[in-house]
């Protein structure tokens, strides 16, 4: 029993030392290997993504309130214009994003999509 | 948009002001709780405490007809007290001579007179202590 | 195989440690292999510790009593399966089952987010590495679940009452919960450590938050209904230190759901949530401190036991380098909108907040008081169940008040006008409710009266968001009523989940209220042939049978039941003797009215050899409702937790935009 308890032990052991090491036996040598971290511009394209998300989304809760009754008239009228503003501006600020750098080229050579 | 002074940190202020008024309300009102003693610490008191000790025989009587009766000893040490008990009320099935046992009451004639139904068994391979007495 | 076991460990303890020091170290330096290969090293470690289970999982089946652990928790007549639950049953082995939970879900959190939140990742893996570092370390050096002995011929048995289904459930059920805690825990200190501060580490979380605050709230649920039918007190609460170990991190991960709305919708409150998840997870440490390590008993029990001062320790630990990293990253967690109005949804939430916190501290402070007033005055005071059951109506009432207030509210500002045509109705239906109750004699108990009324209160809002949310969505189009509310609940899951879970506590609330505030009891000595009256019901002692089964003699006494003239049948109460525990239990005999949720609760407290039998028994009306309300609970987290097609659909739409690839 010990024996083959202990056979089954160093295998588990050499088993996840290889897990372990996996990454750097599939590439010994690779070209890079910075963290894939998003760079500044991709971050900033994602926040402003998630904050348009965020207002459109807000918009929407406010709609169906007001339909659904919790709302009332004069209430939705005072919330809705600054909602609309904010996603007017959140779209804005995206375009402008945009404007500066092309999401789906990277010009770097890079490819733009799939990176794990 | 003119920065006005946000009510956020007024109200959490508030709250936690009333809060703590409850509590301090609560405290002096109901006077806090038992403090928790052993049998050799028992000598003189005269208030109600809650005695914690462990049950030693013979074990006679009735809980529900005029009283269990058996005599309550430190958990550790080597004090030689043993406070007699009588205790009235429902009996937890782990109890018997050996147990560890907690129940609340007062001394009186030198007997410890135990608050009916106030007895909890400690019984260390448990979940929770088996208790009986008032509902939840 | 104790010794494969142990080996299985000690892997685990160095992959954990590599994942820790590793991890850091690439999410420092910014290498990508070093951070993958610290990613495969927590994968790994779950796998060790699965190992490590199925070698005691295997002792247990095997009934090998060379293991302590195994000797000293079945034994050889015990059925298979409170066999296969010794494995969570006592203190060591729980610590596995953490280890093995813990490495599992940080394995499974760190891969389903790897994409899109990979800045998150790479220091969520240290911080699950080192949480890991220290449980392994319990299991390896301090408390081991593969000691081993000289194999006595038989173990002692488990204690008869954790023979019970819903012993079988109730830990595991609680470990999800704790473990399921500590992946907010790790997300929220790995934003602080990357200075990704804004709502990414709470969307990550989302779920797993809700699956373990929905399994703390089943697994205590589960364990107030073993008290309530197995011990048999009478009760299914009774603040013990171990029964509160588990609603301190249920509240605080309750406040936490909720506030996580506000930064969700506002950006608001970004502090407060790190605070919170912070909170969450040192109490559900500290609620597996409390459970394991006997310092309930005393503050002596707790010095001698071994892995208390460990897990002290680490959750001082914890909290020291939590709250630094907090004070460090704070200017960047100032939220860009503030508090608008008092009277909004975003300050409903904040009194919910509020509220559960106050009795979460409440309930810490009675739990830990009598360890403090015996270490500065050197005699602990304990602090009766007055004390939590006064703070349990004073805070539980208005949080169940707000329960229905909440969700009405609008955001930002709420105008008076609003508010008094949005809670018109509701406001009626409660007062009605309360009138008619108060004639029917509910005045008997103020805070049952209260109680009730507000929980129609609640119930009202909830009928109407439903009633008017099926409606708006016909009007948009739906074919049918059905249909439109169908639609409405898919189209809002966590909303209306949210809505069905509310309900669950309010089902909750009524039950609690009917059972303790107005139940009655009776006691009464009984020969065969006499009976007795508690409340409407009629009680007849007829007979007192024993009977031998697989290892335990049962004595029974039977009882005719009967209400007015109608015979409603019999019942059984008495104890168990057992034979190889040589322990007695209670066993209660239990009749519940299918109509009204009421219970007939009989306990036969003492058993004379004559054949006379004192009987102690209540009436607890609404006591089932409770039971009911577990099961909507879990239908209102199901409909929440549900997957969104369509939102699946926004993410990856909203990935590509950016070039990033979306699993989540």
């Amino acid at each position: 029993m010990t024996e083959a308890a202990l056979i089954f032990a160093a295998l588990l052991a050499i088993a996840c030392v290889v897990v372990v090491a996996l990454p750097f036996l599939k590439e010994p040598e690779p070209e890079s290997d910075s963290l894939d971290e998003f760079d500044e511009g991709e971050r900033r394209r994602l926040e402003l993504l998630e904050s348009r998300d965020r207002s459109l989304a807000a918009l929407k809760e406010l709609e169906f309130d007001h339909r659904t009754g919790t709302i009332s008239d004069d209430d939705y009228r005072t919330l809705v214009g600054p909602l609309r503003r904010e996603v007017a501006s959140a779209l804005q600020a995206l375009e402008r994003a945009a404007s500066v750098q092309p999401p789906s080229d990277d010009g770097e050579g890079r490819p733009p999509a799939g990176r794990s | 948009m003119a920065r006005k002074a946000s009510p956020a940190r007024l109200v959490i202020a508030l709250s936690v002001a009333a809060l703590l008024a409850v509590f301090l309300l609560y405290t002096s009102i109901a006077g806090g709780g038992n403090p928790s003693i052993a049998p050799s610490e028992l000598a003189g008191r005269t208030g109600t405490v809650q005695l914690a000790g462990l049950v030693v025989g013979p074990v006679t009587g009735d809980a529900h007809a005029g009283g269990l009766r058996f005599r309550l000893r430190d958990i550790g040490g080597e004090s030689a007290t043993r406070i007699p008990v009588r205790y009235t009320g429902s009996v937890p099935d782990l109890f018997k001579a050996g147990r560890h046992i907690v129940l609340d009451g007062r001394l009186r004639n030198g007997t410890f007179v135990a608050e009916p139904g106030s007895m909890i068994t400690k019984c260390p391979s448990k979940y929770a202590p088996k208790r009986s007495g008032d509902s939840a | 195989m104790p010794e494969l076991g142990r080996a299985a460990l000690v892997v685990t303890l160095g992959l954990s440690t590599y994942a820790l020091v590793a991890g850091a170290a690439a999410a420092y330096l910014g290498r990508r292999r070093l951070a993958l290969s610290a990613q495969n090293a927590l994968v790994a470690a779950f796998f060790s510790t699965l190992v490590a289970s199925g070698v005691l999982l295997s002792a247990l089946l095997r009934h090998d009593f060379s293991f302590t652990y195994v000797a000293r928790t079945t034994s050889a007549a015990l059925p298979t399966g409170y066999t296969i639950s010794a494995f969570w049953g006592g203190q060591k082995r729980t610590l596995l089952l953490w280890l093995l939970v813990l490495t599992g879900f940080g394995a499974l959190a760190v891969r389903l987010n790897r994409g899109w939140a990979r800045d998150l990742i790479v220091w969520v893996v240290p911080v699950f590495g080192a949480v890991a570092v220290f449980f392994s370390f319990l299991v390896v050096a301090v408390a081991s679940p593969f000691a081993v002995q000289p194999a006595p011929a038989d173990g002692a048995g488990m204690t008869p009452s954790l023979q019970n289904p819903y012993m079988l459930a109730h830990p595991p059920l609680l470990y999800l919960g704790y473990v399921g805690l500590t992946v907010p825990f790790a997300f929220a200190i790995a934003a602080l450590l990357s200075g990704r501060t804004d709502e990414r580490w709470l969307i990550a979380t989302r779920r797993w938050t809700l699956v373990a605050w929905t399994a703390l709230g089943i697994g205590q649920l589960l364990g107030a209904h073993w008290a309530y039918v197995e011990v048999g007190w009478g009760g299914y609460y009774a603040w013990d230190p171990v029964e509160n170990a588990a609603l301190m991190p249920w509240l605080a991960a309750t406040a936490f759901l909720h506030s996580v709305m506000i930064q969700e919708k506002r950006g608001m409150l970004r502090v407060w949530n790190v605070l919170l998840v912070m909170l969450a997870f040192s109490l559900s440490l500290f609620g597996t401190f409390l459970t394991r390590s006997g310092v309930v008993n005393s503050i002596h029990s707790f010095t001698q036991s071994s892995i208390g001062p460990w897990f002290l320790a680490f959750i001082a630990l914890t909290v020291a380098v939590s709250l630094a990293l907090l004070f460090r990253r704070l200017p960047q967690l100032r939220s860009p909108t503030r508090l608008e109005s008092p009277v909004s949804r975003e300050a409903a939430f904040l009194y919910n907040n509020l509220l559960l916190l106050a009795l979460c501290l409440t309930i810490l402070w009675g739990v830990v008081y009598p360890l403090l007033s015996e270490a500065v005055r050197g005699e602990a005071v304990v602090l009766g169940r007055s004390y939590f059951d006064f703070f349990l109506r004073v805070f539980g009432l208005p949080l169940l008040l707000l329960m229905g207030i909440g969700p009405l509210i609008a955001w930002r500002k709420a105008s008076l006008r609003s508010l008094v045509t949005t809670f018109r109705w509701p406001t009626a239906v409660a007062l009605a409710t309360g009138v008619v109750l108060l004639l029917l004699g509910a005045g008997s108990s103020v805070p049952g009266l209260v109680t009730y009324t507000f929980a129609a209160f609640v119930a009202a809002t909830i009928v109407m968001e439903f009633a008017r949310g099926t409606r708006a969505r016909k009007a948009l189009g739906a074919a049918t009523w059905p249909g439109a509310f169908h639609s409405l609940i898919s189209r809002n899951r966590r909303r209306y989940g949210g809505y069905v879970v509310h309900a669950a506590i309010v089902l909750l609330a009524i039950g609690i209220a009917g059972s303790s505030a107005f139940d009655t009891v009776a006691e009464a000595k009984l020969r065969p042939g006499e009976s007795m009256d508690v409340g409407k019901y009629t009680l007849a002692y007829r007979s007192l049978d024993e009977r031998q089964v697989e290892n335990a003699t049962e004595i029974r006494a039977t009882l005719g039941v009967s209400r007015g003239d109608r015979d409603l049948g019999t019942l059984e109460a008495g104890k168990n003797a057992y034979t190889i525990e040589q322990q007695v239990s209670n066993e209660v005999g239990i009749r519940s009215d299918r109509l009204t949720g009421e219970d007939l609760f009989v306990i036969a407290e003492q058993i004379d050899p004559d054949g006379a039998v004192y009987f102690r028994v209540f009436v607890k009306p609404l006591v089932n409702l409770i039971w009911i309300a577990g099961l909507v609970f879990v239908l209102g987290s199901a409909i929440a937790l549900w997957p969104d097609a369509r939102e699946q659909r926004r993410l990856v739409a909203r990935a590509r935009e950016v070039g990033v690839p979306a699993t989540r």
